[in-house]
């Protein structure tokens, strides 16, 4: 396995990231006492509540690996991780500002002018400043170097957008987007059309862009289209190289596809289920728990590493893929094999709290494994890890 | 890895190189041969201390001797030498036998230990009753043999048997690695008594030791079906440039990397000598016997029928991983431990005894 692309180097122990972890857990045991949030499961993706956001950026828990002087806190990634972790075990809301400290924040940080950065980070740290990925199109889902969206510079050297982005989560509630936009036409052979790509930085206040709904299939809207029609971006909010679009959303890509959140999303309803095996002892259950616990530990480990390997400058978007796949598989098994061993029917107006967490996590399921790139583009990129691509 | 592995791992290989799997007959239960060399070159005793007859050196050292003998389909005990008994004994202050004779491990049976009124003073117990599923039962030389303590005593006995002149049953593992039982009649040997937190950190040796060789196995499975897709041809191209093969060997390849990835953090744990190891060892005892199920699948589908055959060097790993899966506790007592743990400290603090395992 040394010789493949997949293997990475063990996370060393963190005492300060155990530090901030006990300081999160603490704090989301007093706002689950004061009532401000209810846990519930994929709440990165549906739990939106800036108020809650705020808080967070008060305490120093978002921009945490980002330099000072851009409103961040210095701190490794292995701290940022366990506070990631400890609010998606808790199902806190956390989805405003969830994309633009996780991946928009680094994406800035990694290309963004220093203008760029000086406007934008300290608010995203503060958390008062969302963003939504503008990469999926309606006729671009799973090739995403075929979208149309295309960017056309004018006389005064700004970018005139028109096309539609979709599948963008809580546009309705973000600021800006980084929206990767044709502006060059593709090169020559099979993948040419990596080539022309770029990423702009786009406020989604800005004439012509009309947001549109799409509810997922329980009804929730978290999911819109955004539509530019002439949409007049300004020349500086160029996002790093014109052209080289391709190359930082694989950049960016690492950092979306890594973190806990790709196997923690159910954790809310493992959790009620533990609760439930506390109870009843019945060793079934507790097997259960035991087996998708040891998944669990292990896709963490996984991630701990990708999260030690970005902190040292590194973009193992292969691992990220790895893991990602792995990760959202688990998501959905814990809802098959939790059900196995209940006798609990799943419906959100359960008087069970493990029948509302059933539900919920049944509902979101499919979503889990599609987000971010489906298993089988991931599966892809490890085959082409695995040297077979 | 530090180079001092990669050295040791060449050496291993190096000798290795000399000595092709086979299959494990009644005549033929394990290569004396390898074991030979392996003594030879001082690798039996590593990662045990010199003051105690060992080499010396880490555990990482000894671990990554395991791993490479693994992948190799050794038939010889070093794992359970090296990694279980050798340590178990060090630490509960018993003489190790010489690293040069193999040494085994026993934990199931029904072997009770009797303090001795034989005059030679404390440390001397008589054991009575049969340890079965003994690995390497007749090949070793030694068991350390882990058994009930006197009634009213809590924990466990753990004694070192010269097994020579014993007879052991002919039980055999998948792979037919040598598996029997001794029937121990009586017998005055050294012993400890062990705390049943010590005890149940031997178990846990043993447990992440069968994890480990899983997991060195399991790569090598992989790398072997890697390399295979790539060289069968059929309707003119590689196996591998098919997608439907690529989903395959991608699979493999998650659950061997996420296997590998927990059993590491366990080995690392056991080497902090964190109280938690236990929990550590059976979660990467559970994920590993899980991997076993997929990747061995897999291997199999990807080889055909090649794969299926005795010739073929792919059944030395893949019957060893079905074996070794269900060897020093399956996966569904070690998940019902694990389980058990999760929810003891209350029904609110799953999370938390999570986070804590490793």
């Amino acid at each position: 396995m040394s010789s493949n692309q997949l293997t990475l180097a063990p996370a060393p122990p963190s005492e300060a990231a155990e530090r901030v972890r006990l300081e999160v857990r603490e704090f989301l045991a007093q706002e689950l006492a004061a009532g401000t949030f209810t846990t519930h499961v994929d709440t990165w993706l549906s739990g939106v509540d800036p108020e809650f956001s705020r808080k967070l950026g008060a305490r120093g828990w978002l921009g945490m690996t980002w330099p000072k002087e851009y409103g961040g806190h210095e701190r490794t990634a292995q701290e940022r991780y366990a506070v990631t972790e400890e609010l998606l075990a808790a199902g806190a809301p956390v989805a405003a500002h969830w994309i633009a400290d996780r991946q928009s924040g680094p994406n800035l940080l990694r290309y963004g002018t220093e203008a760029q950065r000086k406007e934008i980070l300290p608010r995203i740290a503060a958390g008062q400043c969302y963003f939504v990925i503008g990469m999926s199109e309606p006729d671009s889902g799973s090739d995403l170097a075929s979208i149309r969206t295309r960017g056309v510079r004018n006389a005064d050297g700004d970018f005139v957008v028109n096309g539609a982005k979709i599948w963008t989560s809580n546009a309705h509630h973000s600021h800006y987007g980084i929206v990767l936009v044709r502006t060059g036409p593709p090169g020559e052979g099979p993948r040419g059309k990596h080539q022309g790509l770029t990423q702009l930085l786009v406020d989604l206040s800005l004439p012509g862009i009309s947001i549109n709904p799409i509810r997922i299939l329980d009804g929730g809207h978290h999911f819109n289209e955004v539509v530019f029609t002439d949409v007049v971006v300004p020349g500086d909010m160029l996002l790093g190289t014109e052209g080289a679009g391709w190359h930082q959303v694989t950049a960016e890509l690492a950092f979306e596809r890594s973190g806990p959140e790709r196997f923690l999303s159910t954790w809310p309803l493992l959790a009620e289920f533990g609760r439930r095996a506390a109870a009843t002892r019945d060793p079934a259950q507790l097997a259960v728990l035991g087996r998708l616990s040891s998944r669990a530990l292990a896709l963490r480990q996984l991630s701990l590493r990708i999260a030690a390997a970005l902190d040292r400058g590194e973009l193992p978007d292969i691992p990220a893929a790895l893991v990602k796949d792995m990760g959202t598989t688990f998501e959905q098994d814990v809802v098959d094999e939790v059900r196995r061993v209940v006798d609990v029917p799943a419906s959100l107006d359960s008087p069970d709290p493990l029948g509302r967490a059933l539900a919920e996590a049944q509902l979101h399921a499919p979503g889990y494994t599609l987000r971010g790139g489906t298993n089988e583009i991931l599966k892809g990129i490890v085959a082409r890890g695995l040297g077979l691509r | 890895m530090a180079s001092d592995q990669d050295l040791v791992v060449e050496t291993v290989r190096d000798i290795l190189s000399g000595h092709e799997p086979f299959v494990l007959t009644a005549e033929r239960p394990w290569d004396a041969g390898l074991w030979s060399a392996l003594a030879e070159a001082g690798l039996t005793g590593v990662g045990l201390p010199e003051e105690a007859g060992g080499s010396g050196g880490e555990l990482a050292d000894a671990v990554a001797i395991v791993r490479t003998l693994a992948a190799g389909a050794a038939a010889v005990p070093v794992a359970e030498q090296l990694l279980v008994a050798g340590p178990a004994l060090v630490a509960a202050d018993l003489d190790l036998p010489s690293p040069e004779e193999p040494l085994t491990v026993a934990v199931e049976g029904t072997v009770a230990a009797e303090p001795s009124d034989d005059g030679d003073g404390p440390g001397r117990f008589v054991l009575t009753g049969t340890a079965t599923d003994v690995p390497w039962a007749g090949v070793a030389r030694h068991v350390a043999v882990l058994a009930a303590a006197p009634p009213g005593i809590e924990g466990a006995v753990l004694a070192v048997v010269d097994v020579s002149g014993l007879t052991a049953s002919s039980a055999v593992n998948l792979a037919g690695e040598p598996r029997g039982s001794l029937v121990l009649d009586g017998v005055g040997v050294p012993g400890a008594l062990l705390t049943p937190a010590r005890a149940a950190t031997l178990r846990a040796r043993y447990a992440l030791t069968r994890a480990v060789q899983i997991s060195a196995a399991l790569e090598q499975v992989l790398a072997w079906t890697v390399q295979y897709a790539g060289e069968r041809q059929q309707f003119g191209r590689p196996l591998g440039k098919f997608q439907a093969i690529q989903m395959e060997l991608a699979q493999m390849a998650g659950e061997v990397t996420s296997t590998a990835a927990l059993v590491d953090a366990a080995v690392q744990a056991l080497g902090r000598g964190e109280e938690t190891v236990a929990l550590a060892a059976a979660a990467a005892k559970v994920r590993a016997g899980e991997a076993v199920e997929r990747v061995a699948k897999l291997a199999h589908q990807v080889h055909g029928a090649i794969g299926f055959t005795q010739e073929y060097r792919l059944h030395h790993l893949t019957r060893r991983c079905w074996s070794w899966r269900d060897e020093a506790g399956t996966e569904l007592a070690w998940s019902r431990l694990l389980g058990e743990a999760l929810v003891a400290a209350g029904p609110d603090d799953v999370w938390p005894a999570f986070t804590a395992v490793v």
